[in-house]
C-alpha cells in the first residue's frame, strides 16, 4: 500500500520536475525575445522548444514522465530594418529572435497549471500515507 | 471477525485505491507527454469478482501461486473527457475528481478498519 503511495509520489515528482524544466526553457526564450546575432547578417537567438516522453520505471512498474528533446523551431526570423545595429546586414536590414512571447506565456500558464496538478497528486498520496499512520497511532 | 472478511476485504480496497491513486498520479504526470493515452484501474468490483481460491502446497516441489496482486487490476485505457490535438487524452478535470473520490473512499476505509479494531479492542478487554 505504501509501495503504491511511493510510487504515486515518485511519478509526480519527475512530473514536477518536467513542468520545471519546461519553465526553464520558456524563461529562457523569453529573456533572449530581443537577442540578435553579433556579427553583420548572423542568425538571431532561435526559439528552444521542449517535448516530454513517458518512460517506464522498471522498480515501480509505473510511467514517469522525462524530458525526451530539447528542440528548436524552426520557423523564419522576422526582419527589422535597423542599420545602426552591429547585426544589421548590408542593406541594413537585423534578423530579430523567433519568439512570440504571447506563444510563450501560454505555455508558461500551461506548465503552471500541470505543476499545481502534480502538486495536488502529491498531497492527495501524503493524506492518504497520513490515513494509513494515523490508524496505527489510534488502535 | 474473520467470517466477514471484513479486514481482508478492507485491505483489499485500500490496496486498490492506492493502486487507483498511483495511475491517477501517472496520468497527471504524462499530463504533457505526447501520445500518452490515460489510464485507469478496473473496477473493485472485478477485482473481487476474480478472487480466486489459493492451492493448498502439500509437497516441498509445489510452486505456490502469486496471490492476488492489486496489479493484477491494473491497467486499462479509461474513458477520457478529451483527446488532444497530440492523442493525448488526460484531462486534468476528470483526474482531479477521480483523486477526491479516492480519497474519499480512501479515508471512509481507513476509518471504518480503525472503529472496527477499537470495538474488537473493547470485546477482548
Amino acid at each position: 500500500m505504501i509501495d503504491e503511495l511511493s510510487a504515486a509520489m515518485k511519478i509526480s515528482g519527475s512530473g514536477l520536475h518536467a513542468q520545471s524544466s519546461r519553465m526553464r526553457i520558456v524563461s529562457e526564450n523569453l529573456a533572449n525575445a530581443q537577442s540578435t546575432g553579433r556579427t553583420p547578417g548572423a542568425d538571431p537567438y532561435r526559439r528552444k522548444t521542449v517535448t516530454f516522453k513517458s518512460e517506464l520505471d522498471r522498480a515501480t512498474g509505473a510511467s514517469l514522465v522525462s524530458i525526451k528533446s530539447i528542440g528548436v523551431d524552426r520557423s523564419p526570423f522576422a526582419v527589422r530594418h535597423e542599420p545602426g545595429n552591429p547585426a544589421a546586414d548590408a542593406n541594413g536590414y537585423v534578423k530579430m529572435p523567433n519568439v512570440n512571447p504571447l506563444l510563450e506565456m501560454a505555455d508558461m500558464r500551461e506548465a503552471n497549471r500541470s505543476y499545481t496538478a502534480n502538486i495536488q497528486a502529491i498531497t492527495q498520496a501524503r493524506a492518504m500515507i497520513a490515513m494509513n499512520i494515523d490508524m496505527l497511532r489510534n488502535s | 471477525m474473520e467470517p466477514v472478511h471484513l479486514f481482508s476485504l478492507a485491505s483489499d480496497q485500500a490496496k486498490w485505491l492506492s493502486l487507483r491513486q498511483t495511475a491517477i498520479a501517472q496520468n497527471v504526470a504524462n499530463a504533457n507527454t505526447p501520445g500518452y493515452a490515460a489510464v485507469d484501474v478496473t473496477p473493485f468490483q472485478d477485482v473481487l469478482d476474480r478472487t480466486t481460491l489459493t492451492l493448498a502446497s502439500t509437497q516441498p516441489g509445489h510452486i505456490p501461486l502469486p496471490e492476488m496482486d492489486a496489479r493484477a487490476a491494473k491497467v486499462r485505457k479509461s474513458a477520457s473527457w478529451e483527446i488532444t490535438h497530440s492523442k493525448n487524452s488526460v484531462s486534468l478535470e476528470q483526474e482531479m475528481i477521480k483523486a477526491g473520490e479516492v480519497n474519499s473512499a480512501f479515508s471512509l476505509n481507513r476509518n471504518l478498519v480503525s472503529t472496527f479494531g477499537r470495538m474488537l479492542t473493547a470485546a477482548v478487554r
